[in-house]
């Protein structure tokens, strides 16, 4: 196999594709979705089964410290009781980012993967983008109206009308594509260290790896902090603090 | 199922039909998470820091009832040294009051006992007077028989003579009483 070939193998957009009913879905992206969503539930039904107060188990304890940090953040954005859905939805974006992101160190040894982190196709990461940003909108509309919602992207100076309603058709657009950059990337990083010579492929790519489970934790983070920040547009505005 | 490999044919950051599977999936995961899990990570997480709270609030209380209860035992000590000190001061004074007592029955009872010795040496000595007084019978009879034997010829230097005996007979008489008290 020569180095060429393994470049080749690594084409952006390549998938298993899997042909239901007519149309093509990324059957890699769907397989590992599916992992990643049963791993989480997996934990997060074990903890239920034996959580308690006085005697946490250490899973407990890391599902809790998440709880924590997330209600921390939601309470400070904008006041728990402004959103309270946000914190099980941030929730569930950390933890089943994260999960689908460490699937990015097990190798099935197929090309392409069979399950490779789900964050690598835009399908998911758009999917994500859509329901955080699109609840944003409705939720907000729904809590201010129409005029109190989009009222503060025209506000003075005029000259930032246009950046403001960008930024906010950005929201989306950054959010998916951020996570999609840093894990595809992760994926590009092991296709190439994986053209090495086999002798000493196996340092770079253990070191890889490695930084790639923390860019997978950093993601998750980064994904659940901006919904929270996104969120708080919904909030009550403050007088002055909206620009 | 078709299962097989493609090469993207268009723009990979197209998404395709994948985006509403991918939708769902999370939907679901989301649901299942709000629904069944999360619910049970908080309910303990509030009951320990109730828990935690609760603690803190009874340390707070335990460390105000041990404050009080040493100043109780200061105060109690405080008072208990004085009454110490009351009963000591009151015992020395109980102490000089008997001893004063005492040494006044002491007097009062010396006193007495020397008042009925006196007593008894004046019951004595006149009982002694007494007896002398009935001797002096025999007394003048041999008084006179010793007169008679003078030949007495004056009745003044004889009634002279038996008054400076008595006399003699009383200054004896004092004079003994004086040596026995």
């Amino acid at each position: 196999m020569s180095n060429t070939t393994v470049a080749i193998n690594i084409t952006p957009g390549e998938h298993i594709h899997w042909h239901l009913f007519g149309v093509t879905l990324n059957g890699d992206t769907i397989t590992s979705t599916l992992i990643a969503g049963g791993i989480v539930l997996l934990l997060g039904f074990l903890v239920r089964r034996k959580a308690s107060a006085r005697e946490p188990t250490k899973l407990q304890l890391a599902f809790e410290a998440v709880v924590q940090y997330v209600e921390k953040q939601v309470e400070d954005t904008m006041g728990i009781k402004t959103a309270p859905f946000v914190v099980p939805l941030a929730m569930a974006l950390f933890l089943f980012i994260f999960i689908s992101n460490l699937l990015a160190i097990v190798p099935t040894g197929h090309h392409p993967e069979y399950a490779p982190p789900p964050a690598s196709d835009v399908n998911l990461t758009y999917a994500l983008a859509v329901l955080v940003i699109g609840t944003m909108h409705v939720v907000g509309i729904r809590k201010k109206g129409l005029r109190g919602y989009y009222g503060h992207l025209f506000r003075k100076p005029y000259l930032l009308i246009p950046l403001n309603i960008i930024e906010e058709i950005m929201k989306p657009v950054t959010l998916s594509l951020r996570l999609f950059g840093n894990i595809f990337a992760g994926t590009i990083m092991v296709a190439l260290i994986a053209a090495m010579p086999a002798v000493i492929l196996w340092l770079p790519d253990i070191l890889w790896k490695l930084f790639d489970a923390f860019i997978g934790l950093i993601q998750a983070f980064i994904f659940a902090l901006l919904t929270i920040i996104y969120f708080s547009s919904v909030a009550p505005a403050k007088e002055g603090a909206s620009h | 199922m078709a299962h097989h490999t493609e090469l993207a044919a268009g723009n990979f950051l197209v998404p395709n039909a994948t985006f509403i599977a991918e939708f769902i999936a999370f939907l679901l995961i989301l649901l299942i998470i709000a629904r069944y899990i999360l619910p049970r990570v908080e309910g303990p997480l509030r009951e320990r820091q109730e828990i935690i709270r609760k603690q803190m609030e009874d340390s707070d209380e335990a460390k105000r009832k041990l404050a009080e209860a040493e100043e109780k035992y200061k105060a109690a000590l405080v008072e208990a040294r004085e009454e110490a000190a009351q009963i000591r001061e009151h015992a020395r004074a109980e102490a000089q009051r008997t001893i004063e007592e005492l040494r006044a029955q002491a007097l009062e009872e010396q006193a007495r006992i020397i008042a009925r010795g006196e007593e008894q040496l004046a019951t004595q000595r006149n009982a002694i007077v007494r007896e002398l007084r009935t001797e002096i019978g025999t007394l003048a009879v041999e008084l006179s028989e010793k007169i008679i034997d003078q030949r007495l010829s004056d009745d003044a230097q004889v009634r002279a003579t038996v008054d400076s005996f008595i006399a003699g007979l009383e200054a004896q008489d004092i004079a003994q009483a004086g040596s026995q008290s």
